[in-house]
């Protein structure tokens, strides 16, 4: 095979060249590195002969060698790049080119052969083409017919190379011979299309006319197009074009689905803690239903707390209370969570929870009603377990008010979180304090929307200093049969 | 960096690479064993115990994929994660090397960061 075609002798050369400050600056008495650096600078410069002694040789097993040292030569480059504070700054400024050079085996600046000619006119939209064919000729022919208008090709002599520099090096259009030897047109074709990565990159089958059942079948197995031998120079550069394109709309796709994954990593951090994996997955299925900046909607509040609960742990080893607490507010997280309450806080033994935000349901009062019952129902297992351990039982005062609060991303830029306040809040705290052990207390507002299977005891009044109107609140009895 | 007792084994028969790796392995805080070939490779799991392997797949003597697989079936070896190095293209050979028994890969030439995260999730 000739030179110019083996791509990894022109990187090699690249690197070489892009070495050459290296190679002086160390040449130079004046500049001490120290024992570290030194010995890593050493095993470069090493590597770097070596890529320099098989220049002039090629082959396979010789490009497999280059390939080797040339991932010694980035490794150590980017090793010495990481302390380049630590090393003298004649060294540590010629370490950027070098690392570009080594990073792709493609010179991305630099004059393209249309450039040098000068005559032809160049495309628009010059992209990297991977040109894979067993015969010299036909990659000579390929090669000079697309960089004389301006794209970059790359050439490969058999299936193999072309899976291995697909690997490396960013391609926007493969033309893919279909008959070789080892691995065929057809078989590169269907690896391409196994791998995430290199599914996009579209794919120009060239063959003979005798083979256009073969064609038919890369097409079905996702080919873009094809291409008859002898081939008209201008169908291919059309055809590259069109591939080139395509891969241009694929690209911007795939940006457009990191941003969206960006937003969805971002929307499971915010609410992951407090919300069950259900409703993230439906806040993530629709996310412009949900504003984040804040907004005011009807909720229904849930405070909880444990009666007396400081006075009862105070001979505990801290411990102890940690889990006593850690048990009763785990199965506390598990009932609010599978109905579908979000959990605003933990605040010691109480907790606050509430239904309705960010995601707002018809029965998010039915909802919460129910899942206070439920918790109270859970407190005798809770209590089962203390008991066993020798841990003090607990009893548990639950309040629920329904009313308007904003709900949003409160706090600094340093720590914010997803937040409620208004005066419902404050009311639902008022409850809370009066609401007895093993108690639901709700308000009038919640009442009001209590199903029919669900029934509530005596009025009572809730009077303070300072409030003139009395909160008007009700005892959750228990579910009708 | 964490992990200053973590120990690695580095499986490599290309000198260069070797040395390279290992070398900023242990800028990287991580202890580094090496071993050349495949039975070897073995040895080395066996007598001192590292908290996860790199291993090459085209090696001397044993290939990575015997290796993989060898140490898999042996209780005293196989919580031992492995991750495999490879230089092929082909996502045929990715899967060959998980279907050996490696718990992930990584593909040459290396992406330093990405191998250590790679690592760090395994141990």
């Amino acid at each position: 095979m000739s030179d110019s075609d083996d791509t990894s002798a022109e990187w090699a050369a690249r690197i070489v060249e892009a070495a050459g400050p290296l190679k002086d600056a160390m040449g130079r008495r004046t500049v001490s590195v120290s024992a570290d650096e030194r010995r890593d600078l050493d095993a470069l410069l090493d590597a770097l002969a070596r890529l320099t002694d098989l220049a002039d040789q090629s082959g396979r097993e010789v490009k497999h060698d280059r390939l080797n040292i040339i991932g010694a030569v980035r490794g150590y480059s980017e090793m010495l790049a990481e302390e380049a504070s630590k090393l003298h700054p004649s060294i540590a400024k010629t370490l950027p080119p070098l690392l570009g050079a080594v990073e792709s085996p493609v010179a991305l600046t630099g004059k393209t052969s249309a450039a040098k000619a000068g005559k032809q006119k160049l495309v628009q939209d010059p992209g990297v083409i991977l040109a894979v064919d067993d015969l010299p000729e036909n990659r000579d022919l390929v090669s000079r017919l697309l960089s004389r208008v301006g794209h970059t090709v790359i050439t490969a002599e058999s299936g193999e190379e072309a899976l291995e520099l697909l690997e490396t090096m960013g391609v926007d259009v493969v033309l893919l011979d279909l008959m070789m030897p080892g691995i065929g047109g057809a078989e590169v074709l269907q690896h391409l299309k196994n791998d995430d990565r290199l599914r996009a990159t579209p794919v120009i089958m060239i063959s003979g006319r005798q083979d256009m059942d073969q064609i038919v079948a890369c097409i079905e197995a996702g080919a873009d197009d094809y291409l008859l031998k002898p081939f008209n120079p201008v169908l291919l550069q059309a055809r590259i074009s069109a591939g080139i394109e395509r891969k241009r709309w694929f690209d911007r796709e795939d940006q457009y689905r990191e941003q969206l994954e960006r937003r969805e990593r971002f929307i499971r951090a915010t609410f992951g803690r407090y919300l069950s994996d259900e409703i993230v997955e439906e806040i993530l299925e629709s996310p412009e239903g949900l504003n984040l900046g804040g907004d005011l909607r009807e909720v229904t509040i849930m405070m909880s707390d444990i009666r007396g609960f400081t006075t009862l742990v105070e001979h505990l080893p801290p411990q102890q209370v940690v889990t006593l607490l850690n048990r009763y507010l785990g199965r506390m997280t598990d009932i609010i969570l599978e109905y579908g309450g979000t959990i605003d806080e933990f605040l010691g033994d109480a907790v606050l929870a509430v239904f309705g935000a960010p995601k707002k349901q018809d029965d998010d009062t039915e909802r919460a009603l129910r899942c206070a019952l439920a918790m109270q129902a859970a407190m005798d297992e809770v209590n089962e377990a203390n008991v066993k351990d020798d841990l003090p039982a607990l009893s548990m005062a639950i309040a629920l008010n329904t009313g308007s609060v904003v709900a949003g991303n409160i706090g600094s830029e340093r720590r914010s979180k997803y937040g409620f306040v208004g005066h419902a809040m404050n009311v639902t705290s008022r409850i809370e304090d009066a609401a007895g052990p093993g108690e639901v207390l709700i308000s009038d507002s919640t009442r009001a929307k209590l199903p029919k299977a669900l029934v509530v005891g005596d009025r009572r009044e809730l009077s303070a200093k300072g409030i003139e109107e009395a909160l008007v609140v009700f005892p959750l009895t228990e579910v009708k049969s | 960096m964490t992990g200053n007792s973590l120990k690695v084994l580095l499986v490599e028969d290309n000198a260069l690479n070797r040395d390279m790796l290992s070398r900023r392995l242990d800028r990287a805080g991580f202890t580094v064993i090496t071993a050349e070939d495949g039975a070897a490779a073995l040895d080395e799991m066996r007598a001192n115990a590292p908290g996860a392997v790199l291993l090459d797949m085209n090696l001397p003597v044993k290939d990575g994929w015997t290796v993989a697989r060898e140490a898999k079936q042996d209780p005293a070896l196989a919580a031992i994660p492995i991750i495999a190095l490879t230089a092929h293209a082909m996502e045929a050979d990715r899967q060959k090397a998980l279907s050996a028994g490696c718990d992930d890969y990584a593909t040459k030439p290396i992406d330093f960061p990405a191998l250590i995260a790679k690592l760090e999730a395994l141990l």
